[in-house]
């Protein structure tokens, strides 16, 4: 899908090159939604332009861009390491891959539910908005199939009913959702990440329970995100910390929001596949210019290698990622395996 | 299932077809159009026009809607009976995805969804009956609203959920709810609440294929107690009270969606759509204009729809199940419908115009639900012969073969004795029975014998309170006077279909929202 941002751009640039002699080049990229923003930001546009970048944006489901035809782009921009190796491979792009940004995926709870989750073991909370979900207590609960009205101190609360889970997006089409499977697998696996078969069988029950508890699942996070923000859906839903933190940074302060970094998580790397000599130029930009590296803050995302968080929505996100265990992602064959038999 | 699926792929087929009423907006002109997204979506976002003038000021795109209903939308895209309207839309906004995903051959035509706005499910009650009930309107259950449906003191009308996505959501929650499931539905938790359900809908007194006519049928008919739709369709109903049952409800949450094979310029006009749709202004106007909930955090929910959580229920995982509660609330779970076939076979009828009825007859043999009573009444100069056929559950082909043997006999003969022949229906059905009960007429002609207007007029007037309960459907088609239909459509509470834009096929599809 293209951008404003890309049209915009062509303007900006379009009047800088009255006064300067360089010619601007025009990046055409795919990426996944949760970047939109950023990419549509005019001060990123801007930044780039200064550069001599115009970029024309279409957004697809990071899994999904295998589905697509790339060879007009100069750059694909999942959000997450296992599908732009796999769309390397197909486009035979050698050398690293710049990983500019990333995420840690985390849950979002409306108040009521992580207090209940606290005072019941499953969580712990350090402010009124931010905690750490236990996921080894959390599966065990999944896996016992436990209620909420079977938590104590549920009574008040008459949304809180049936089933506790998290609700996350469909992990056959969605990084986020496959992220979350990555996550719980890791754990259900002994603290070792699934690589064969041995550990497909052993997380399948697990996985799938916690798949279909779900019922009908969401397409991309920003529906899970919109859901939860428009007061609709589940109490618990799973997200990247980028969508909170762009939600703060735009002056939002949310009483009934806690965010839960679960103790065992993964991160989303946003990996830049290059496929055209633009796109790798453009793609080290990213991930070395100052400000472009500050300007992703603005949305959400860690610049790769910077100590710094979000240093103005402390009492709702965690500065450093200490005490988060970040899990290894299986192959993008395991995780697609791990989804289909989840999902059956 | 195979039944209703195959009804409903013959609806989306005519689509296009008829225009029942201004509530349906037809797309014209076959191509794309730069500045013009041709949207295909669903019915009651009729009521965002003005939201969308105010967006064309803004962005200058003109959004060109066809309205439909949700599962018609899905089996459209899914391409069952038709190409799936490759190259007829650019986009597609519909209240909920849910059903959508469970097609994968829909689901794979449809991109980057975007939720726009959100209204949960909903029981409106007139004001006066949540007093009599003693209700306090935070605190109703669905289990409460069951316990007066089965005390006789709660009536209420929904729409029909193989049509309609309020209607289909609703079935939803209260299967969920009655079910007592912990997550999403099995077919066990259908099954096993299947009595309770039975019971649930013995109060439903109100079938429409559309949200519009429900509410136009509700206040007509003014002793039916309550509405089930959504928020934002029951907050625009006067004196309704309007509940958001405790136990839990499903929400619409109406995601944009581009289309995959459309140009890349229609997809950021898609884009751009969106994002101006998502803009605080925008979702001030949405919400204080319509009733549905914002979907960004700087922007509250109109002053009146009450903030307080309700457990979200989930949306069944498998089409399996899905099609399953449909299956089951069709056949089983609703009460049985009633439908007299009120059909013009004079002379002019002969030819093509009767060989098309025949076939159009034939083909809705495959939408009859079980334990239907069908009646098929041919007239000419009179009526020509009344049979009825009830589609046994036991073995329904019988009761198909039966009125398909019918259909094959029809003769073109006589003059038009259009009144004679309706008051003759009435006659037919005689006072109530606990059924959906409906004349349906189909004429190629005006009145040319028997009866007058006003002859019927007076019959209609001097029936018992239960029977001019019993709406006519007719169906303009050949000669037939519009203004003769309407006036029937009008008196009885019914609704005129058009079948000479699209089809008979179509028409009588669509009327089976309505049975």
């Amino acid at each position: 899908m293209l951008l404003t941002g890309g049209v915009a751009a062509a303007v900006v640039a379009g009047q800088r090159g009255e006064d300067a002699n360089t010619a601007t080049t025009t990046v055409r990229m795919v990426i996944g939604s949760e970047k939109a923003g950023y990419f549509a930001d005019p001060d990123v546009v801007e930044a780039l332009a200064a550069r001599n970048y115009t970029v024309e944006v279409e957004t697809s489901g990071s899994w999904a861009m295998r589905e697509l035809d790339l060879t007009t782009y100069d750059l694909a921009f999942p959000s997450s390491q296992a599908p732009a190796v796999e769309l390397a491979d197909r486009y035979k792009v050698r050398g690293p891959l710049p990983r500019p940004f990333y995420s840690p995926l985390v849950v979002m709870a409306h108040r009521n539910a992580a207090e209940v989750l606290a005072a019941n073991g499953l969580a712990t909370l350090d402010t009124e908005h931010r905690g750490t979900l236990k996921m080894a207590a959390y599966l065990d609960a999944a896996r016992a199939d436990r209620t909420w009205q079977q938590l104590a101190g549920t009574a008040p609360y008459g949304e809180l009913r049936g089933t506790v889970f998290v609700t996350g997006t469909n992990p056959e089409t969605s990084n986020s959702g496959a992220l979350y499977l990555a996550a719980a697998s890791y754990v259900a696996n002994g603290g070792r990440v699934v690589t064969g078969e041995d550990g497909l069988d052993r997380t399948e029950p697990l996985l799938r329970k916690l798949v279909t508890v779900q019922g009908a699942q969401q397409s991309s996070s920003d529906a899970v995100f919109r859901d939860f923000v428009s007061g609709a859906g589940n109490p618990l839903v799973w997200v990247y910390e980028s969508q909170v933190a762009s939600l703060l940074t735009d002056g939002q302060r949310p009483d009934d929001l806690v965010v839960l970094y679960p103790d065992t998580t993964v991160n989303s790397d946003h990996t830049v596949v290059p496929l055209t000599d633009a796109g790798e130029s453009l793609a080290g930009l990213l991930a070395t210019d100052e400000e472009l590296r500050r300007l992703a803050v603005r949305h959400g995302f860690r610049p790769q290698g910077a100590a710094t968080g979000f240093p103005s929505a402390t009492a709702y996100l965690k500065q450093e990622l200490t005490g988060v265990r970040q899990a290894p992602v299986p192959t993008s064959a395991i995780l697609r395996e791990m989804a289909l038999r989840a999902r059956e | 299932m195979k039944r209703t699926l195959a009804a409903l792929a013959a609806t989306a087929a005519l689509l296009a077809g008829c225009t029942p009423d201004a509530e349906r907006d037809r797309s014209d002109g076959p191509g794309p159009e730069p500045g013009t997204l041709r949207i295909l979506a669903s019915s009651e976002l009729a009521d965002l026009a003005p939201v969308l003038d105010r967006v064309r000021e803004d962005t200058g795109i003109t959004v060109k809607p066809t309205y439909t209903g949700t599962l018609d939308a899905v089996r459209l895209l899914a391409g069952e009976k038709t190409d799936g309207a490759d190259g007829d839309f650019d986009a597609v906004w519909l209240a909920s995805a849910d059903y959508l995903r469970l097609h994968p051959a829909a689901a794979r035509k449809v991109v980057s969804e975007t939720s726009v706005m959100s209204s949960p499910v909903a029981v409106g009650v007139r004001t006066g009956t949540v007093r009599k009930l003693g209700w306090r309107p935070e605190d109703v259950t669905w289990s409460q609203i069951e316990q007066a449906v089965r005390a006789g003191r709660l009536t209420y009308g929904m729409t029909d959920p193989a049509r309609s996505n309020s209607g289909f959501a609703t079935l939803v929650s209260v299967a969920s709810a009655l079910s007592g499931a912990q997550s999403a539905l099995t077919d066990a938790d259908v099954a096993q609440a299947a009595p309770r359900l039975r019971e649930f809908f013995t109060g439903q007194q109100l079938t429409s294929g559309s949200s519009g006519w429900l509410a136009k049928a509700y206040q007509r008919r003014g002793n039916v107690d309550a509405l089930l739709n959504y928020e934002s369709v029951l907050k625009g109903i006067p004196g309704l009270t309007v509940i958001r049952p405790k136990d839990g409800v499903l929400t619409a949450d109406y995601p944009l969606s581009s289309l995959a094979g459309t140009p890349a310029a229609t997809r950021k006009d898609v884009r751009r759509l969106t994002d101006a749709l998502r803009t605080p202004e925008i979702q001030r106007e949405i919400t204080a204009r319509t009733h549905r909930r914002p979907v960004v955090p700087s922007v509250p929910p109109a002053a009146g729809l009450d903030t307080t959580r309700r457990r979200e229920l989930p949306f069944p995982g498998s089409r399996s199940v899905a099609d399953g509660l449909l299956d089951a609330y069709e056949n089983e779970l609703r009460r049985p419908s009633r439908t007299v076939y009120v059909l013009d076979t004079s002379g002019s009828m002969a030819g093509g115009r009767l060989n098309g009825l025949k076939e159009a007859l034939t083909d809705l043999t495959g939408e009859f639900r079980h334990r239907e009573e069908v009646t098929l009444m041919p007239f000419g100069s009179d009526v020509k012969s009344v049979r009825t056929h009830v589609v046994e559950p036991a073995d329904p082909e019988a009761g198909l073969d039966a009125i398909r043997a019918d259909a094959g006999g029809l003769t073109a003969a006589g003059d038009t004795a259009i009144y004679s022949s309706l008051q003759q229906a009435y006659d037919h059905l005689g006072p109530g029975r606990d059924t959906f009960t409906s004349i349906v007429l189909m004429t190629d002609g005006e009145n040319t014998t028997g009866a007058r207007a006003g002859d019927f007029d007076a019959f209609y007037r001097s029936l018992a309170p239960d029977q001019r309960d019993v709406p006519v459907f007719p169906i303009l088609f050949g000669d037939s006077d519009r203004r003769e239909l309407t006036h029937i459509a009008e008196l009885t509470g019914g609704r005129l279909f058009d079948a000479r834009k699209g089809s008979l096929d179509s028409a009588f599809e669509e009327i089976r929202g309505y049975q």
